[in-house]
C-alpha cells in the first residue's frame, strides 16, 4: 500500500519537503514503515530512532498496525509552550 | 461536560478578555490563566545567547485533539474544574509576545483551578505537536522536548 508520511521540524527540513510517499507490504506496523523510510530516505535515517511516529493523531509503538487511508505522522519530540 | 471550552492553534494574538468572558459562566467565581511568551535571552548550551525570534509549527489537527485530551485529563483529576481554554500561537513570534494560554475556572480559587492551569501547560509541552525554532544572530536551533510520549498518552 502507499503511505503519504508528514514531516514537522527537524524532521521536515532534513528531507526538504512535508510529506513524503513510501509504499509498505500489508498488513505493516509502525517498525515497517520506519524500515523503508530509513532505506528509501538516507537523510532521514540518523533522526528516526528518536522521532515519534503518530497514526491517526494518536501516539504509536512499534508494533501499532498502519492500514491503508491512515494519517501518518513522524516529529521529534514535542517543544510548544 | 459542558463547561466551555476553547482550544486553538493560531497565527493571531490570544485574546485574553475574550478567554475570560467565554469562561465567565454564572456558577465561575475563579479563572487562573497562564500565559507564555517568548524570552529575548536564554543559558543553555547549543542555543543562541541573544534569541531573536521564535518560529513555531504545528500538527494542527493532532494538536487542538491533544489540547482536548488535556481538558479531559484535568476534569478526571479537578472534578470541580469549570470551563478550560489552551491556546498555543505558530508563526514567527517576536521577543515578549504570548506564545500560548492556559486558563481554567472554578466555583472558587480552592477548587483545584491552580493546579490545573500549571497542569495544562506542563502537559501541553508534553503531548501537543508543536515544536519551535530559536532564531539567533548567526544560527537557529529546532527544540526538541526530554518528553517521549507513548500509547499510554493517548486518551
Amino acid at each position: 500500500m502507499n503511505l503519504t508520511i508528514q514531516l514537522f521540524a527537524t524532521l521536515k527540513d532534513r528531507a526538504g519537503e512535508r510529506h513524503i510517499d513510501v509504499t509498505v507490504a500489508e498488513p505493516a506496523t509502525v517498525a515497517d514503515v520506519l524500515n523503508t523510510i530509513s532505506a528509501e530516505y538516507p537523510a532521514l535515517a540518523p533522526a528516526l530512532p528518536s522521532s515519534l511516529v503518530a497514526v491517526n493523531r494518536q501516539f504509536a509503538e512499534p508494533t501499532t498496525r498502519v492500514d491503508v487511508g491512515d494519517e501518518v505522522a513522524l516529529f521529534p519530540p514535542v517543544s510548544g509552550g | 461536560m459542558s463547561h466551555p471550552t476553547y482550544f486553538a492553534v493560531t497565527t493571531d494574538t490570544p485574546d485574553l478578555n475574550a478567554v475570560t468572558a467565554l469562561l465567565k459562566q454564572p456558577d465561575v467565581g475563579a479563572i487562573i490563566t497562564f500565559t507564555g511568551s517568548v524570552r529575548g535571552a536564554t543559558r543553555r548550551d547549543g542555543l543562541p545567547a541573544q534569541t531573536l525570534h521564535l518560529e513555531y509549527e504545528a500538527y494542527a489537527r493532532m494538536a487542538e485533539e491533544k489540547m482536548a485530551q488535556i481538558a479531559e485529563e484535568i476534569w478526571e483529576r479537578w472534578p470541580l474544574v469549570k470551563g478550560i481554554a489552551i491556546v498555543q500561537r505558530v508563526g514567527t513570534l517576536q521577543v515578549g509576545e504570548m506564545t500560548t494560554l492556559v486558563a481554567c475556572a472554578a466555583g472558587h480559587r480552592d477548587q483545584g483551578a491552580f493546579e490545573a492551569a500549571r497542569y495544562g501547560i506542563d502537559r501541553l509541552k508534553q503531548i501537543v505537536p508543536v515544536w519551535k525554532k530559536e532564531v539567533g544572530a548567526d544560527h537557529s536551533v529546532w527544540i526538541e522536548g526530554d518528553y517521549r510520549p507513548t500509547s499510554a498518552d493517548n486518551n
